[in-house]
């Protein structure tokens, strides 16, 4: 294509008018000269024009070949469409609302869920060149990521491997005036690396962070400044109590910036104040724990596969001294340019959701499939008119395709209202149902409309435009010339297998859907009702510092709600419990998940032990070489010995050989939906290891809550961090399922509004097909009964086939859940059944309108219009 | 009147045909050049005059040659063609073309 091409045709288009009368002069005044030879030869005024257009040719096709040259008729075709499209859309409103409404609705949700998805894994963290940026750890055997600890990241900040910068960082929780107050301790060099300014005072510099346990300052989010602080403008300078330790605010961190972790955080401090502001050993001392996170910029050039090969030879250098459990075997780098990094893990994760929200889209279209396949067989005699003038099918096609897409223009915008909306009804449904104590724990994040929240919708639209779109396009163009031009469209019963086909296509997706949503329910019902093995009313959890422990139990220990205290160095039902590798005296070496608690905490929650007996208070105290497992755990590591007073070789540092002095039954430790837990340690808690407290109160669970923490917050500020109710707990691990039944519930819902009016649309159009048929019957002395039951025998067929693919693809789909979720059944009856009767019954009901519509067919007024 | 029997001309042939008629370098609008192709061919390539056209534009579009509005010797209103730069060197590419092809049919068609 030359550049004269490109100008030529965009003069084309743009001076459309204007090419198009140049081309007329120009031909006319060819023939004008032509006309004027002739004349001059003597012929006649006549004579000579016919002799001119003869030598000519044809001036339309000439014309028309010129046009060609441009080669924007497929434009000008376009044009044409559209004109023609909008048009026939003026004469039937109620037709474009309907088809627009029903796919907006399905692009709109599915809209709404790309905006999430697109807010927290596509859209780039607001620093400078987030693309550059990678977290970086190695895996050991088991492929579980490494915490560093401080001399390990020194030397990697030394040799720095494939990265040009490097910073290191931990989390830290606490709560301030009873807020939670999450925070990031980095590296001196982190808001530089980052390139992230202040909105007030300054940011974090290196030197904040030159030495341990110096500079006790701290960097407040914009969010946590203007939420927890109501914006003071006096801010700067001021100090607030952080895990009760004072801390000098010296800025706010650019607005729009909350780090580059999941979750927003609400504060940054030097990593050197690590001592101050974190229980258990000094980072920076003998004891090396394995706290820090390592993120970095990548070399400028460095590919991110290349650096894994770097990272892993420098990674396993690093622990060749260790034992083989320890040494590092893979790295794990990973992108940080979005909140959460784009990782095939996650889309594995996030696939069925987006494959649900996908489905009730595809429902959307095949309805208005549906009516398009109707409306295009009512257009049958124009559309054979056409054929038999001379249009080409092609031609037709694209004209109809034309209109499809012209109506997803409107559904396009229409869908992105419903988008917004539902996102903010979403929003605050979660935020009314959610569990009150993870109700501060929740951000909203923005999310913005960018550019590719607009790609998603222009594509989608397309993409819904094609689907319902094609089929009829490629349906009613096929028909009989002769037959559908003198209207006999009954003939050619095409039209009604493709519409069967699209009414099974959705009680399929249907069903499926609902089966689906239905097991999810009783899943989520099976874990509220399931017996976590404890008792969790009256019992609250506390998190204290260490430094702060005494204090907090003598005040406890006189408070007259308190009745019972124990402490945990995990709290159950609170996620994920550290594990050990045990070993029996000639038996087998297991992973087993431990936990250090003081006797009281099977009395507390109410545990039994089965046999043996419980720890002492001596045995805590004095750090007596005992345990106690769960009964699982007994069988596993002894199998039919018995476990009592039996030796356990316990890894860690240092190793310890235990005696195991009682049996106890087994509990949930780690969450709900993963089951109890079979095997579990219990060693006795020493003072270091009682993190946690938890506590028996008498009378109002919240409310005591609330008491105990403002009491404890003016006796030792900054001493408690997570203080919840079990109950809360219990409560906050099934919100997830909660959360995830009601969106199926919804979705659920739609998919059956779609299927009842795409089944009574087809019923409808069946009826109106076989209005002669009836009659005839009905002159021949049908009843009401067989006609109504002629009708609804065709609409229960449909269901039937679709009903039962749907429950083999339901099949399938629970299996495939079951293998992941403890409390899923591959076939739960109850939801199969449920959901089969409730896709069957709408069927009918769809189907039995038009039934009877079809049963009052008057046969003398039918049969009159031939 | 006896006419001469006219050749159908072969597709390109027409554009080596206008790039020729248009060398010496003056603009010429569409009756012209057909006139002349006519002419000079005596009156053997006499093609369908309205397919000139078609071929005028694409030659444009190709950028060999280039239209301008002017008025014809008789007053009207014509659009007016020239030939390009690269007009000028795509003839002497065809040109030379045409000739190879042509001696080369002449010699089968001698010695066969």
């Amino acid at each position: 294509m030359t550049v004269s091409d490109v100008l030529l045709r965009l003069r084309a288009l743009l001076f459309r008018a204007r090419v198009e009368e140049e081309l007329e002069d120009e031909v006319e005044f060819h023939l004008a000269m032509a006309r004027r030879k002739h004349l001059d030869a003597g012929r006649s005024e006549d004579e000579a024009g016919r002799l001119a257009r003869l030598d000519f040719g044809r001036v339309g096709a000439v014309k028309e070949d010129c046009r060609g040259v441009r080669g924007i008729e497929s434009f000008e075709t376009t044009l044409q469409d559209i004109r023609y499209a909008l048009r026939s859309f003026r004469r039937s409103p109620g037709f474009v609302l309907t088809v627009s409404g029903t796919i907006a609705l399905g692009l709109g949700l599915n809209l709404a869920l790309f905006t999430l998805f697109n807010a927290y894994v596509l859209r780039p963290i607001s620093i400078h060149d987030p693309y550059s940026l990678y977290s970086f750890t190695w895996a050991d055997r088991q492929g579980r990521g490494h915490a560093f600890f401080w001399d390990e990241y020194q030397q990697f900040e030394k040799d720095s491997p494939a990265f040009s910068e490097v910073a290191a960082v931990q989390y830290v929780y606490t709560r301030v005036d009873g807020h939670v107050f999450q925070g990031q301790l980095v590296t001196g060099n982190y808001f530089q690396m980052l390139g992230v300014g202040s909105e007030l005072g300054r940011p974090l510099l290196p030197e904040d962070a030159s030495a341990p346990g110096r500079e006790a300052v701290v960097v407040l989010s914009y969010q946590a400044w203007q939420n927890m602080f109501r914006g003071r403008p006096d801010i700067v300078g001021t100090k607030i109590m952080v895990r009760g330790f004072p801390m000098e605010v010296v800025g706010v961190a650019r607005k729009g910036f909350q780090d580059i972790s999941e979750v927003p955080r609400d504060f940054w401090a030097p990593l050197t104040m690590a001592g101050r502001l974190q229980d258990g050993s000094d980072l920076f001392g003998a004891d090396h724990p394995e706290r820090l996170d390592i993120v970095g910029r990548l070399r400028r050039g460095q590919s991110v596969s290349g650096a894994e090969a770097i990272l892993t030879a420098w990674s396993q250098r690093m622990t060749l001294q260790l034992p083989d459990e320890g040494k590092a075997v893979g790295v794990l780098l990973h992108s940080k340019a979005t909140s959460i990094p784009l990782t095939p893990e996650l889309l594995i994760t996030f696939s069925p959701l987006a494959v649900v929200f996908g489905l009730v889209l595809v429902l959307a279209c095949t309805n208005v499939a549906s009516m398009m396949l109707a409306r295009a067989t009512a257009r049958q005699r124009e559309i054979g008119i056409r054929l038999s003038l001379g249009a080409l099918r092609r031609r037709l096609i694209r004209q109809l395709l034309t209109e499809s897409i012209l109506l997803s223009i409107p559904a396009a915008i229409l869908g992105f209202i419903i988008s917004r909306v539902t996102i903010d009804a979403s929003i605050r449904v979660m935020f009314a149902t959610v569990p009150k104590d993870m109700l501060e724990l929740i951000h909203d994040v923005p999310r913005p409309v960018d550019w590719r929240v607009i790609a998603f919708m222009v594509f989608a639209a397309l993409a819904s435009a094609l689907l319902f779109g094609l089929a009829p396009a490629l349906q009613a163009t096929r028909a009989n010339v002769m037959s559908s031009v003198r209207g006999e469209v009954a003939s050619d019963l095409r039209p009604v297998r493709v519409r069967n086909a699209l009414v099974i296509a959705q009680i399929t997706v249907c069903t499926l859907l609902l089966v689906a949503c239905g097991a999810l329910v009783r899943t989520t019902m099976a874990m509220s009702a399931f017996d976590i093995g404890f008792r969790t009313n009256n019992v609250i959890a506390m998190e204290i510092v260490e430094n702060s422990r005494g204090r907090v139990m003598d005040a406890l220990a006189s408070d007259p709600a308190v009745d019972t205290i124990a402490t945990a160095s995990s709290v159950p039902l609170n996620g994920a419990v550290p594990s050990v590798t045990t070993r029996a005296e000639n038996g087998p070496t297991i992973s087993t998940a431990f936990n250090d608690v003081s006797p009281e905490y099977f009395e507390i929650l109410g545990i039994p032990i089965v046999r043996g007996r419980n720890f002492t208070k001596q045995e805590s105290a004095s750090e007596t070489r005992v345990a106690i497992l769960s009964a699982m755990a007994a069988q596993r590591l002894f199998a039919h010995r018995n476990a009592l007073g039996q030796i356990l070789h316990v890894s860690g540092e240092p190793a310890r050989e235990v005696r195991v002095i009682g049996l106890a039954a087994y509990i949930v430790t780690c969450c709900i939906p993963w089951g109890k837990d079979p095997v579990l340690l219990y060693l006795p808690a020493t003072p270091a290891t009682s993190a946690n407290v938890l506590v028996h109160v008498r009378g109002e669970v919240e409310s005591e809550r609330h008491w105990l923490d403002t009491r404890l917050a003016a006796l030792a500020p900054g001493a408690v961090g997570d203080i919840h109710s079990l109950d809360q707990y219990r409560a906050v691990g099934l919100y997830g399922f909660r959360a995830a039944s009601m969106i199926g519930a919804t979705l659920g819902g739609l998919a059956l509004l779609l299927t009842l009016t795409g089944i009574y649309g087809v019923v409808s159009y069946f009826v109106t097909q076989r209005t002669k048929e009836i009659g005839i019957r009905v002159a021949l002395g049908a009843t009401t009964h067989t006609v109504v039951g002629m009708v609804l025998k065709h609409s229960l067929r449909l269901t039937a086939i679709g009903t039962v693919i749907g429950t083999g693809l339901a099949i399938g789909m629970s299996r495939l859940l079951a293998s992941r979720l403890v409390f899923m059944r591959v076939f739960d009856s109850a939801a199969f059944a449920a959901g089969v009767l409730l896709v069957a019954s709408t069927a009918l009901a769809a189907g039995y309108i038009p039934s009877r519509r079809a049963a009052q067919i008057d046969p003398i007024q039918t049969l009159r219009y031939d | 009147m006896a006419k001469p029997s006219r050749l159908d001309l072969l597709q390109g042939t027409l554009d080596l045909l206008i790039l020729r008629t248009l060398q010496p370098g003056d603009a010429m609008h569409g009756w012209a050049i057909s006139e002349r192709i006519r002419r000079l061919s005596d009156n053997v390539l006499q093609a369908n005059q309205g397919s000139l056209y078609p071929a005028l534009h694409r030659l444009e579009h190709q950028g060999w040659i280039k239209a301008e509005w002017g008025v014809s010797e008789l007053g009207r209103r014509a659009r007016f063609y020239r030939l390009t730069a690269s007009g000028r060197k795509q003839l002497q590419q065809e040109a030379d073309n045409w000739t190879r092809v042509a001696g080369a049919i002449g010699k089968v068609l001698e010695l066969a």
